[in-house]
């Protein structure tokens, strides 16, 4: 049933895609963002809250834009790489943010991701300033496509790696590793007198979620085509906690469905008002007043009483 | 129409939360419902996205996307641009539109950011109504959007977005700025502060801390240098944008004793600035130059003597302005419609709508009356000649416009409650602008102090004379 449920929105998000080709950027940006979303659930799981993902977005999203400057021009290349760039920078930063918790963890992330921001920022030189880098269109498997193409590809790569990436996310997360997260959350001292060192659980689950967040990023810098600072500020970071706990943190389509319904609400909102703040403000007090659990916690407790 | 849409699969999705509310008390299940009500949102949108629309058919109304800030601080400079929008369209529409057609806008707010910026570009291109857009405020957004436009083809025109990087590839197509850069803006004040003050010696700058702030920076001092190569740059101060306090920059400022503080501080920024730096003594200490000055005028007491311009020739009150009765039916209509006689962000935008307007007038004229298409459009604005509400506005080869610049001083006179702008001067536009394709800072770098000899002095744009 599960399955039904989710293959037929898959396919329903690649059909309003092609029904509509407007809204096939939008939603190409809401499935880059539900990567981010879902790096940051990852880590909600072991309850850390890091209100600093932008920065693993926007590093590669960054990153892209500089291997296209240095000549690589291939979409898969780039995408790996920027990836990896990513995850590096996650795996040296969480090195030591894994040591905190709680309001530290939140803190210092937002410290570094903040750091970061300054930097691109503040480097004209390096970066472009506040009017940032473009992002070329790259080749894809050495043939080069004109813009409505590529983007059509995007779109549906995009749509594949969500299904792939899921799958192997929530294998992750239903891995001794990914229960370990839990238990952090609930007993961090029992899981060390069990013999399984916390600071490496969380060191990969760090890592694993900047490579997600810099998946995320390496997408949304494609298909927007300009990366600027605003890609990391505070307040992008937050909007990935938004979503990860608008749709819920209980399963992977959690962070996906959160983006999907975020960003397809901005886009109304934006077309009725300029108040659009306000709509997106008021709808998110509603939703998560009302279904505490996020959206697809409804779909979960559905799944128990069904069976 | 696209709009209708968005709201089928809004009503949807909504539906859809409801079932599922109604699914935990226990009522049947209606998954069917729920991706049939999905599939039929998509039909729909789908059906009005792929609705041909003949081009050369006259549609019900012209469309235009007009982006700019109608939120948060930028807002300040956004909203007299949205303003004189409105203003400037309902007039067009009263005269009849263009080509008999009434002109509609949908306003998109760049406060978004860029994200929400493109998506909204997309949407309103996919509708073939909205031809032209009229796209943007911030240069971050002009950039990002220009690649687009070039792609999808649609006609986009730069109402303010004066960043000198973004056509300086020289092979745009369909991004055009009838509205001069950022290299002309500063350049003529740096000519004005030196023919106004030969002996200057030391200079500070204080200007946001972002890409406007830091190249306007840039190039001021660079023709600064190159005009007169013993000035010293004292001080460059970069606080942050919307900043409250400036209490540590004046203190800074204060201590340097530089003949000339300049600064292109803007909107809230800048009326801040003032308040806390006329009491402290500034404005009678130094020489301050305050490239956005117009905007406060109507709204701070700024002294006398302040450099003031209007990064174009779009004051209101300027000899050419005066001398044409639309400029002054529009000021007043703004005055009576908004409280404040337009500033300069609202005549750039008013001209704006006049270069398109008269793109669709020169391309209907070319193709014997008949619509005509986004191409035949960026045709008519290629290398066009427009008479504006404040002067003339030539598009260059490589889509840039040639505008003249107006500088002066702050000036008190009886007939206005505010300061007016004096011993103004007016440089031609192609004077103060590299040939297009060549770098603009190596071409500042390369000025000689001759440069300035052959221009106009201050003082030399009054009334009657042009």
């Amino acid at each position: 049933m599960r399955i039904i449920l989710a293959a037929a929105a898959v396919v329903m998000l690649a059909a309003l895609a092609f029904a509509a080709p407007w809204l096939q950027f939008v939603l190409t940006l809401a499935i880059a963002k539900g990567f981010a979303a879902l790096g940051v659930a990852v880590l909600l799981r072991a309850g850390l809250i890091s209100i600093g993902h932008a920065m693993f977005f926007a590093a590669s999203a960054y990153g892209a834009a500089f291997l296209a400057r240095a000549g690589i021009n291939d979409l898969g290349l780039l995408l790996i790489l920027s990836v990896l760039v990513s995850a590096l920078i996650g795996a040296i930063a969480g090195s030591f943010l894994v040591r905190y918790r709680a309001i530290f963890f939140a803190m210092l992330n937002l410290a570094v991701s903040m750091v970061f921001y300054a930097l691109c920022a503040k480097l004209y030189g390096v970066t472009g300033g506040t009017d940032g880098l473009p992002v070329p269109i790259p080749a894809v498997f050495g043939i080069v496509f004109a813009e409505p193409v590529f983007k059509s590809i995007l779109f549906y790569l995009s749509l594949m790696l969500m299904v792939l990436v899921g799958l192997v996310v929530h294998r992750y997360l239903d891995s001794p590793l990914g229960h370990a997260l839990s238990a952090v959350h609930s007993n961090e001292i029992r899981l060390e007198y069990l013999g399984i060192p916390v600071w490496a659980v969380l060191l990969i689950a760090y890592t694993i979620s900047a490579a997600l967040a810099g998946l995320g990023g390496a997408i949304a810098g494609l298909a927007i085509g300009r990366v600027v600072p605003d890609f990391a500020f505070w307040t992008a970071s937050g909007h990935l906690v938004l979503i990860a706990v608008l749709g819920g943190i209980g399963g992977v389509p959690g962070a996906f469905i959160g983006a999907l319904f975020l960003e397809l609400l901005h886009s109304a909102a934006v077309t009725v008002t300029d108040a659009w703040n306000l709509f997106v403000g008021i709808t998110l007090i509603v939703v998560i007043m009302f279904m505490p659990q996020g959206i697809y916690g409804l779909f979960e407790r559905k799944e128990a009483q069904s069976s | 129409m696209a709009f209708n849409g968005i709201s089928i699969v809004f009503a949807r999705c909504l539906s859809l939360l409801q079932l599922l509310f109604r699914l935990d008390r226990g009522l049947p299940p209606a998954n069917r419902r729920l991706v049939v009500d999905g599939l039929a949102g998509a039909l729909a949108i789908g059906l009005v996205a792929t609705t041909p629309v003949a081009a050369q058919d006259k549609p019900s109304s012209v469309g235009l996307g007009v982006f700019t800030f109608t939120s948060g601080p930028a807002a300040a400079y956004g909203m007299p641009g949205k303003n004189a929008a409105d203003l400037m369209i309902d007039e067009i529409n009263a005269k009849g539109g263009i080509g008999g057609v009434p002109v509609t806008a949908t306003y998109v707010d760049e406060a978004q950011g860029a994200q929400g910026v493109i998506a909204e570009y997309r949407r309103l291109a996919g509708d073939a109504k909205n031809q032209v857009m009229v796209a943007a405020l911030s240069s971050a957004t002009c950039l990002a959007l220009a690649p687009i436009a070039e792609q999808l083809e649609v006609p986009t025109v730069g109402w303010n977005c004066d960043t000198h990087q973004l056509l300086i590839d020289g092979k745009s197509k369909y991004v055009f700025r009838p509205n001069g850069n950022t290299v002309p803006e500063f350049i003529a004040y740096a000519i004005y502060l030196l023919d106004r003050k030969p002996d200057v010696k030391t200079v500070a700058i204080i200007n946001p801390d972002y890409a406007f702030g830091h190249d306007a920076a840039k190039i001021f001092t660079a023709a600064l240098k190159a005009l007169k190569p013993d000035i010293e740059i004292v001080a460059e101060l970069y606080p942050k944008l919307g900043s409250p306090n400036y209490q540590t920059e004046i203190s800074r400022l204060t201590t340097a004793r530089p003949d000339v503080v300049f600064s292109n501080l803007w909107g809230a920024d800048l009326e801040n600035f003032v308040r806390q730096a006329t009491p402290r003594g500034l404005f009678t200490s130094s020489q301050v130059i305050l490239a956005l000055g117009e905007t406060v005028l109507q709204r701070v007491p700024l002294p006398d003597g302040v450099i003031v311009g209007v990064l174009g020739d779009g004051w209101w009150m300027s000899p050419d302005a005066k001398a044409n009765p639309e400029t002054v039916k529009f000021a007043e209509a703004y005055k009576s419609r908004f409280g404040e006689y337009p500033v300069f962000p609202s005549i750039k935008m008013a001209n704006t709508l006049i270069y398109v307007k008269a793109a669709y007038e020169a391309a209907m004229q070319k193709n014997g009356g008949k619509w005509p298409t986004r191409a035949e459009l960026a045709d008519a604005m290629k290398g066009s000649k427009v008479a504006t509400l404040t002067g003339i506005v030539q598009t260059r080869a490589d889509n840039d416009g040639l505008v003249d610049q107006i500088v002066g001083v702050t000036l008190k006179t009886s007939a206005q409650p505010f300061p007016v702008i004096g011993d103004m001067v007016r440089y031609k536009g192609d004077s103060l602008l590299p040939q297009a394709g060549q770098d603009p800072l190596a071409w500042i770098s390369t000025l000689k102090p001759e440069f300035a000899k052959g221009l106009p002095k201050p003082g030399s744009y009054k009334i009657g004379e042009r």
